[in-house]
């Protein structure tokens, strides 16, 4: 007898069957960690056009490709110098294990980058690994403390992130024990939901007097950031631009998170490719390209994604879920505790459960004890070095003795969503999605 | 001596230093504070504020303020230790994240008084607008008159004592803290529920309202508290939840 043939529905697929029970279970919304999983139009539909004979590629080990890069420029008396043009993204104390963070601030350090807090204030470990770190300002304020402020390089206001704009975050209570609940003023185990609008403003006129308070409370010295996730790019950025930030913090639709509803990660915001395109439109239109800076994040992965970022036109990119990766998350290790959560090495999204197997986003200290902060952050190093690596490699083969000077005209597209959202030719044509033949491209 | 500063010469016991605003940046006001907080000078006085934002923020020293007339957004924010008197209106978010201290707003606020404020006590002789005490983190929040609503919106620790009337959904999903109020309620947000006024609660008050002048036995003070039933999600109690999660 022969197999029989299974049918799959294209509306109701085994995914949907899931969500459907795991809905009906629950009552609610699903809520999970990590970011999109569905496929979007990414940086990986662009390729670069290195040189040949028509431009002079760099000698790979032997010429120099700078890579070094300075973020709030416009009004600090101290902007933010960094080695390396990729920093590490806001991820809290609470989602995050104490040594998972304070494994991410000494591999920052070691790269002469920058770190972020998060949400629940700044951990006094946390500050002392990171020789550069960037105190973030969200809207729940959570252990916001102006002694904090006082020793940060550089604040964030956080409008919002990629995973979830226009939404709060969530911190499950099993991951509010005695000392989150502490430094965030809550009840112990309780299910924390932050709030999605800071307390004390509201529309882009209040930004403008909340950033020159921030301002006034650091004596005009660190450059305050604003970050936002990918929605209406061009009025939201040229409205934080018009506000006063000194630099632009992107945060596309790949972004990660450690919990919120699994809606907003697959059907809110928009892609971080197109994004940056459309800031970078909006910083120029504001006439301020190049004096307020871009950061982009949402998906970085590797060089290559690095490269094509800044050949678009940012400053830099933040990484956050490839730097956990690259401390051992999802790694197929104490795989029957992978199995015990439902999920396998490679698919686990479970960071909202506080039972990470490999001790990253927990609070329980069995778990924890996993990963030692010396073995983390050497990881975490030897990531963004490697990235660096590549991001250099392709600069020198496009000809480029700065990453920096990456630049557009170095790209084209492989689809004709890409060329649309880009802007850029597609491959092996002078035609632009939606704007049509460029003879000359 | 910062530009704008001159030694007050009145003979009453004034503040001995006045800074006129009017002819000075926001940063220079502030600038000239920290220089005075860093030189000991235990008492300054600000006149002409015109309703400027950002007034006698970021300030981490024990001195005395008083400002002469209305100020703007987040007066006193950011601060840690002052005690800041402000004789006027004030503008959005006064004692913004306040640590410690004392702020006295002898007129009205406008939305968000001591929002997310830590520690300390702001105190309002007027009215407070709506969000007063929003996500109020540990500080006590003293209105004399009436505050708006939405007030205590997730305050998480922390005292809000209203001795007027309060607006519509106070205390909504607040997580923790106490909250009384003199006259009426006009709603609960959610998860917000009345609770039995004790002895040490009448006393609390009694003490905690009198270096203000206001007595609190002459109101009707009602307490109010998180009920707790939103620290976790039931899904059997979904009328609840749809408004709230």
């Amino acid at each position: 007898m022969t197999d029989p043939v299974l049918y799959t529905s294209s509306t109701f697929t085994p995914q949907v069957i899931d969500a459907i029970q795991t809905r009906a279970e629950l009552g609610r919304y699903h809520i999970r960690g990590f970011g999109a999983l569905r496929n979007l139009p990414r940086l990986d539909d662009l390729v670069f056009l290195t040189a040949s004979l028509t431009r002079l590629p760099l000698e790979g080990y032997r010429e120099k490709c700078d890579t070094k890069t300075v973020l709030g420029t416009r009004y600090a008396k101290r902007p933010m110098e960094l080695e390396i043009p990729i920093t590490i993204a806001g991820m809290s104390f609470g989602a995050l294990s104490c040594n998972a963070k304070v494994a991410l601030g000494q591999a920052a350090t070691w790269l002469g980058t920058s770190t972020t807090t998060g949400d629940g204030g700044m951990l006094p470990a946390e500050r002392e690994a990171s020789s550069k770190l960037v105190y973030q300002c969200l809207p729940s304020r959570y252990g916001f403390d102006p002694r904090d402020l006082r020793q940060a390089d550089a604040v964030e206001i956080v409008v919002g992130q990629g995973a979830k704009p226009g939404g709060g975050g969530l911190l499950l209570g099993q991951k509010v024990n005695q000392v989150v609940a502490g430094m965030r003023t809550l009840p112990e185990g309780v299910d924390q939901r932050s709030p999605c609008r800071h307390p004390d403003w509201i529309g882009p006129d209040d930004l403008k007097i909340k950033i020159e308070e921030l301002r006034e409370a650091t004596n005009w010295e660190i450059p305050i950031y604003v970050k936002m996730g990918a929605t209406r790019v061009k009025d939201d950025v040229k409205l934080a631009v018009k506000a006063g930030a000194d630099v632009i913090v992107l945060d596309g639709m790949e972004g990660g998170t450690a919990a919120t509803q699994s809606i907003f990660q697959e059907h809110v915001g928009i892609p971080t490719l197109p994004a940056i395109v459309q800031a970078v439109e909006a910083l120029k239109e504001s006439n301020v390209y190049g004096e307020v800076q871009l950061l982009v994040s949402g998906g970085i992965r590797s060089g290559p994604d690095v490269a094509k970022a800044l050949a678009l036109g940012a400053d830099a990119v933040s990484i956050g879920t490839s730097s956990l990766i690259a401390m051992g998350c999802n790694k197929p290790i104490y795989v029957e505790d992978y199995r015990a959560l439902g999920t396998e090495p490679y698919h686990c999204h479970h960071c909202h459960t506080g039972r990470c197997p490999v001790g990253i986003a927990t609070q329980d200290e069995e778990l924890m004890a996993r990963l030692p902060v010396e073995e983390a952050a050497t990881h975490v190093a030897n990531y963004l070095q490697a990235m660096v690596m590549e991001t250099q490699s392709i600069a020198r083969a496009c000809g480029k003795s700065n990453v920096h000077n990456l630049e557009r005209e170095d790209l084209v597209a492989l689809t004709l969503e890409a060329s649309a959202m880009a802007k850029l030719p597609l491959a092996g044509t002078d035609f632009i999605m939606g704007i049509g033949h460029q003879p000359g491209h | 001596m910062t530009q704008g500063t001159t030694q007050q010469t009145r003979s009453e016991p004034l503040p001995e230093t006045v800074i006129d605003c009017s002819e000075l940046t926001t940063r220079d006001i502030n600038q000239a504070l920290r220089d005075h907080a860093a030189a000991g000078t235990e008492a300054v006085t600000l006149l002409n504020p015109a309703g400027r934002h950002n007034l006698a923020v970021g300030l981490a020293s024990p001195m005395r303020i008083a400002i002469q007339g209305p100020v703007g957004y987040y007066c006193g924010g950011l601060s840690d230790g002052i005690t800041l008197d402000i004789e006027g209106n004030c503008g959005w978010s006064v004692g913004e994240n306040l640590m410690s201290g004392q702020i006295c707003v002898k007129g009205s606020a406008s939305a968000n008084a001591a929002a997310t404020a830590r520690g300390g006590t702001i105190c309002v002789l007027g009215n407070a607008g709506p969000r007063a005490g929003i996500s109020l983190k540990g500080a006590t929040l003293i209105v004399r008159g009436n505050a708006g609503p939405s007030s205590a919106f997730m305050m998480q620790q922390g005292r809000l004592i209203i001795c007027g009337d309060a607006g519509e959904n106070l205390g909504d999903s607040i997580y923790d803290g106490e909250i009384f109020v003199g006259g009426r309620v006009a709603s609960l947000g959610a998860d917000a529920r009345f609770e039995p006024m004790t002895d040490s609660d009448w006393t609390m008050l009694t003490s905690t309202l009198a270096p203000f002048d206001i007595a609190a036995q002459e109101y009707d003070f009602k307490k109010i508290v998180c009920a707790k039933e939103l620290y976790h999600f039931k899904a059997r109690e979904f009328s609840k939840w749809k408004d709230a999660y």
